[in-house]
């Protein structure tokens, strides 16, 4: 069978998965170059942003085979994702290049972010199910050894509870896998297979059922509930710039994968889409509960995404059309907020010391020692809350419940809404100590990286929640 | 003219913006100047807002456009009142904070809270989208939060705290099931146009269903019993200037709220429900006005008279009349105006007797501080509804209403609340009376736990805050049709419409 290629329209994967390798090449070469190795990184970050441009204006789509239906495609909804990645993991790696650390490791964890992007980016276009499943595991497993690297103990039981969760789940998805190739008789996402099968009452059950696992593998990777338990072990013992990839690019490729099932999937009934629904509102619930009590800032911040991940999902579980870019649009709210936040805490930590930085008492007065990190600190929480002035976490929460409402799912909407409520009560416990007076420490400046990653995550938040709808402009 | 609109609205929004970044600043600014351009951007806003009223320009931009939300402004009778009434007390209240030091925080913090959350409920009650109105509505939360848990009473600790964090999350509760509401109702209705979805005809089971989630969102906010245990709360820690606005700003926002989304599309839902909104409302009039005969501390006392206020307000709603809809349009406005100047006198009388306790003997303020007295006494008088003040009109037609319900309402019941209404007035005749013994007339008989003996009386601009309340107090009271007729073509529209 011939397959025609198109390298323009895959180059989004080429890049970051060429550069993981050139990395490890450079390394080779000049070995010990710390910094240089994570300037590459974030050089070959934006080149791939550069490269979902083409898939942002028009759909585009590459790997046919003569007759047959192309295995990669993308369009608008899949380059935001795209761009998201990239973007999350840019501002990771950004954070990372002040840390100290050993310099023999900087390579190879330069090329495990890059390797997870590539895999992140990957998945959301990838339309058969081998290609699916390994670029699944590729946005994860660098991830493993990335929390593994900072060789403290907490750092090694996270990345150990990550590798077993992992393992579980893609042994969960493969099992969905197979259903889903003996059940549609197709090993692609692709085509009318399974609208085919769910008209047969037999195959309609293994349809189903597939469906239902390649979901659960896929809510361990976004940590919903009750799949969650690895978070906040892993967000805990990770670096902070690496707890920001975990947070943000490995959610981002986590729903990618989601929606890619989903779509195939559309025709599957409502009441098998509302387990998603359950799982959203469990997370939510479970997430903010536990954050309410949480004292330490990472394992909070664990909490919080968990949270979160519910709301991402939330809009998923309706068939409605608009349900998918307004979890899409979710998703990029809480990315750029959730950034902030390990942007603040990884400046705190590195001008402070870690310790100072991941008890949540740590905060108090930063808004009188700190202007600049205090603010942006305050209007990502509230985001997050979705409270003004934090607008744009306002508006995305109500792009949100906008499905959830026109499908009359009012358990769901009212769900939703008490848990809105107990969010803010969650974030307001964050908030509260940034006005508290301020502990008499000495504080050193803060990194210039870091400065400059601050300000400008603040001024992203302002811009958008004064124009949400240069977040929000692809939900149309 | 349409510059008027946005100088009514996000005005007061910037100002909060560069007064919280004057605060962060390393160096102090100084407390003149913060106040300067705290007072300039709210009568400027106010006089925009004036304008506004009398122009009635209008503007209408996409915003969102995935949501479909746009910046759609404009007024009519219903809202023009309050976008001046919110306006009109925030000058004041920025008045007030410059006769008590600011405590907690930097005033530039305080002006700033008190700007945004002007901004906010002007916004609201801007909004021609409902979206927006709903948007428009959160802006208020976190300002007033700050006000209270910052700036509120320190005298025990964590209490600001937790009646701020209380009042915020009773609020978003409330909001959030408001918001599933608004986006049920504007795809029903086809429109988030708060003009066309007056007549968009929805069916009736539905309309139910809408007005219920829709009330029971609102009803945190106007606070309809028993969802109203954070204000009181939320009045006694917060300073003068924040339960000014907090009862003459953002209680109003509840009500116009109920009028907006849900007396006008949802007719026929509210009628079905009216008879559980008066017997909550109902109670709410007779639960406050006991409490008010027992309780000891005085803000709390005027904080449980609003939830009575508030209660006839719903009452007139639920009778589903033109002359309810106006009796409640113009309680609404009475209720802030007459709290408002409460709040003024009560809040210089904490501050004077450094606490709020009536049960300690002090000398009676009429001896000490006639002008305060005075005020104090009006205030009451209003809020007891006694004839040609404000409050008289508000209750009297009130009970007027409920006495000739709307069609489809039962008559019986709701003159058995109507009879019940005025009994809540008479209550409210005895605990007005209660506290004006008190103070006015001061006691000799309480727990003798040093009182202050000697107190000075208003002066300055806390004399400008209160005799402006009083006289809008009067003048609302001998001339209440100004306002009625500004409101009548908008209430047969909204009533004229759903029938």
């Amino acid at each position: 069978m011939k397959v025609s290629v198109n390298w323009l329209t895959l180059l989004p994967v080429l890049v970051p998965a060429l550069a993981a390798i050139l990395v490890l090449l450079v390394d080779a070469v000049l070995p010990r170059r710390t910094a240089l190795h994570w300037w590459f990184a974030a050089a070959a970050l934006v080149g791939g942003m550069v490269a979902t441009v083409p898939a942002a204006r028009a759909p585009v789509r590459t790997l046919c085979g003569s007759g047959q239906p192309c295995l990669y495609a993308a369009d608008r909804v899949t380059a935001a994702l795209q761009l998201a990645a990239f973007a999350c993991s840019l501002v990771a790696v950004l954070l990372a290049v002040p840390v100290r650390r050993a310099s023999r490791l900087t390579a190879v964890e330069a090329s495990a972010v890059l390797s997870a992007t590539a895999g992140a980016v990957g998945v959301g276009a990838a339309r058969d199910l081998g290609a699916w499943l390994v670029l699944l595991e590729l946005a994860t497993l660098p991830l493993v050894a990335l929390v593994a690297f900072r060789a403290r103990r907490t750092a090694v039981d996270g990345a150990l509870s990550m590798l077993t969760t992992a393992l579980t789940s893609f042994g969960v998805t493969a099992v969905g896998a197979a259903l889903w190739f003996s059940a549609t008789g197709s090993a692609t996402f692709l085509g009318d297979a399974a609208a085919q099968a769910m008209l047969d009452d037999d195959k309609r059950r293994g349809v189903v059922l597939a469906v239902l696992l390649l979901v659960a593998g896929v809510a361990f990777k976004l940590s919903l509930a009750p799949f969650h338990a690895w978070t906040p072990e892993a967000f805990d013992g990770a670096s902070t710039p690496i707890g920001a990839l975990l947070a943000t690019t490995s959610k981002i490729a986590a729903v990618a994968a989601l929606v890619v099932v989903l779509r195939s999937a559309s025709a599957i009934s409502s009441s098998t889409l509302y387990v998603l629904g359950a799982l959203a509102l469990a997370s939510m619930t479970l997430g903010n509960l536990m954050a309410l009590r949480e004292q330490r800032t990472l394992r909070f911040l664990a909490w919080s995404t968990i949270a979160q991940a519910g709301w991402v999902v939330l809009p998923l579980s309706t068939v409605d059309r608009p349900g998918l870019p307004a979890s899409v649009a979710y998703l990029v709210v809480y990315a750029v907020a959730t950034l902030v936040v390990f942007a603040v805490v990884t400046l705190v930590a590195h001008a402070d010391g870690r310790d100072a930085a991941t008890d949540l008492s740590a905060y108090r007065g930063i808004l009188r020692t700190r202007p600049v990190a205090g603010l942006a600190l305050a209007l990502a929480l509230l985001v997050l809350a979705g409270l003004p002035p934090g607008v744009v976490g306002l508006v995305a929460k109500v792009a949100a419940i906008v499905p959830v409402v026109h499908q009359h799912a009012w358990w769901l909407a009212i769900g939703a809404a008490l848990n809105a409520m107990l969010g803010v009560a969650v974030y307001l416990r964050w908030l509260w100590l940034l006005w508290q007076p301020a502990g008499a420490a000495q504080r050193d400046p803060a990194h210039p990286v870091h400065r400059v990653v601050v300000a400008l995550g603040l001024l992203a938040l302002v811009v958008t929640s004064v124009l949400p709808g240069t977040v929000l402009a692809f939900l149309r | 003219m349409v510059a008027a609109l946005w100088v009514a609205g996000v005005l007061p929004l910037l100002t909060a913006a560069v007064l919280l970044a004057l605060s962060r600043l390393p160096r102090r600014v100084p407390e003149t100047a913060v106040f300067v351009i705290s007072l300039a951007s709210a009568a400027i806003s106010l006089v925009a807002a004036v304008l506004v009223v009398w122009r009635r320009p209008s503007v209408d931009l996409p915003w969102v456009p995935g949501l479909g939300l746009r910046w759609q402004l404009g007024v009519d009778g219903i809202s023009g009142p309050l976008l001046v009434l919110a306006a009109a007390v925030t000058v004041l209240a920025v008045l007030q904070v410059r006769t008590e030091p600011t405590k907690g925080g930097s005033p530039a913090l305080h002006q700033a809270c008190l700007a945004a959350v002007q901004g906010g409920a002007a916004l609201t009650f801007l909004a021609r989208d409902a979206v927006l109105f709903f948007v428009a509505f959160e802006i208020v939360l976190i300002p007033m939060w700050v006000l209270i848990a910052v700036f509120g009473d320190r005298s025990e600790p964590g209490r600001a705290k937790a009646a701020a964090t209380t009042f915020v999350l009773y609020t978003v509760a409330g909001s959030t099931i408001m918001l599933t509401g608004i986006v049920g109702l504007v795809y029903a209705g086809g429109t988030a146009d708060l003009a066309r979805l007056s007549g968009s005809g929805i069916p009736a089971g539905q309309q139910t269903l809408l007005a219920a989630v829709l009330l029971l969102g609102l009803a945190v906010k106007v606070p309809l019993w028993p969802l109203h245990s954070w204000l009181p709360a939320a009045h006694t820690t917060a300073p003068t200037s924040g339960s000014m606005v907090l009862a003459a700003v953002l209680l109003k926002m509840g009500t116009y709220g109920v009028v907006r989304l849900v007396v006008g599309p949802l007719h026929e839902g509210f009628a079905r429900l009216a008879p559980i909104v008066g017997t909550l409302a109902v109670i709410g009039i007779l639960w406050a006005g006991l409490i008010c005969l027992v309780e000891r501390s005085l803000k709390r006392v005027i904080a449980y008279s609003s939830v009575a206020h508030m209660g006839v307000v719903m009452l007139a709603l639920a009778s589903g009349s033109a002359l309810g809809l106006q009796a409640a349009l113009y309680g609404n406005l009475a209720h802030g105006v007459i709290s408002a100047l409460l709040f003024a006198v009560v809040g210089g009388l904490k501050h004077r007797w450094h606490g709020d306790d009536l049960q300690l003997a002090r000398p009676g303020a009429r001896d000490l501080s006639p002008r305060l007295g005075l005020a104090l006494v009006l205030g009451l008088a209003a809020s007891l509804g006694v004839p040609a003040l404000a409050g008289f009109w508000a209750e009297f037609l009130t009970v007027v209403a409920a006495w000739s319900p709307a069609d489809g309402r039962s008559v019986g019941y709701f003159r058995v609340l109507a009879a019940l209404a005025a009994l809540g007035a008479v209550l409210g005749a005895a605990y007005a009376l209660r506290v004006a013994r008190l103070v006015w007339a001061g006691s000799d008989t309480g727990d003798a736990r040093e009182p202050v003996a000697k107190w000075p009386d208003l002066h300055a601009a806390e004399w400008v805050v209160v005799s402006t309340l009083a006289l809008a107090v009067v003048v609302l009271g001998v001339w209440p049709n100004g306002l009625m007729q500004l409101a009548a073509p908008v209430v047969r529209d909204l009533l004229g419409v759903a029938r």
